[in-house]
């Protein structure tokens, strides 16, 4: 928690650092309820972060290129082959925790 | 639309889910690529990118009905952001919402958000434009923005620019509005 609510100028300068290193989660945990506010108010705040963004995937997305697809794909495979799995196994009746119900044998009145 | 991505695209379309989970092979080799860095501009960290990417990809074998009709690569990142990519997005961050200060909207907004017209231009243009577009600002202003793009951090600029942490923001802030300025500039004459 910061001891000053931070102004819209600061914000935009945390979120830009955090997307540049790939901190988002902790930016948002870091606002306050006010922040959270004035983040929300800000047209200007949400006109730049489309450029941030941009700055983002110019200056830093070589990074996220892997030299070794091959092993990428195969971990695209292993998901596709589990899907196939799922849809291929019939799913199994749904187990209840509680007790079955047994069917109660039904009154009838005694003829006296 | 390059041969390549063509062909890869037209695998695709194949009813049976083996046939098209062959055809996924070259589409990822001719795709990957381009989407990891477009990727990497919302989430900024590779591992993430690529478990989101798996998913997309495994959405993309199960439901390809969306890419049938595209006939640009521009077309193709756009359909794959909007039905594949926001999704998957969205689920990163969605178990946050309860420890934000910030509406659910917003959050979406901010972690995965619709498309301005600058996020549709091709990774070489944007590069291209970003290019002009910094080569226009005042020396301290490129100065700031080069050396963040070099990774450094606040203090960092603040100590290489003979000034304060505050006032690097600022300069950040200021800078970033006048290349969205610039931008929408070029956007308007394209």
């Amino acid at each position: 928690m910061t001891e000053r609510d931070r102004t819209i100028q600061e914000l935009l300068s945390d979120y830009a650092g955090a997307l540049r290193d790939g901190g988002v989660p902790v930016f948002l945990k870091s606002l306050s309820r006010q922040e959270g506010q004035a983040i929300a108010d800000s047209g200007e705040f949400w006109g730049a972060t489309e450029v941030v963004r941009i700055l983002n995937g110019a200056g830093f997305a070589n990074k996220a290129v892997t030299a070794d697809v091959g092993l990428f794909m195969s971990r695209v495979d292993a998901n596709i082959a589990s899907r196939l799995k799922k849809s291929t196994t019939p799913s199994k009746p749904r187990r209840t925790c509680g007790r079955k119900s047994v069917t109660k044998p039904q009154r009838t009145e005694e003829t006296i | 639309m390059n041969r390549r991505l063509r062909n890869a695209l037209k695998g695709l379309t194949a009813l049976e889910d083996d046939r098209r989970r062959r055809a996924m092979e070259p589409f990822v080799r001719a795709t990957f690529d381009i989407f990891i860095r477009y990727l990497y501009r919302y989430l900024g960290n590779e591992v993430e990118c690529e478990d989101v990417l798996e998913d997309v990809y495994a959405d993309i074998w199960e439901n390809p009905q969306r890419l049938s009709h595209v006939t640009s690569e521009r077309e193709l990142l756009r359909t794959v952001y909007m039905y594949y990519m926001r999704k998957r997005l969205r689920e990163v961050y969605r178990r946050m919402n309860r420890h934000v200060h910030l509406p659910q909207i917003d959050l979406e907004n901010l972690t995965a958000p619709d498309l301005g017209i600058l996020e549709t231009m091709s990774q070489t243009e944007l590069e291209q434009v970003l290019h002009r577009a910094l080569g226009r600002l005042k020396a301290r202003e490129r100065r700031g923005i080069e050396l963040w793009m070099q990774g450094m951090s606040s203090r960092a600029i603040a100590n290489e620019l003979r000034t304060t942490v505050p006032a690097v923001k600022m300069l950040k802030y200021r800078t970033i509005l006048k290349l969205k300025e610039m931008l929408n500039e070029y956007c308007g004459k394209v």
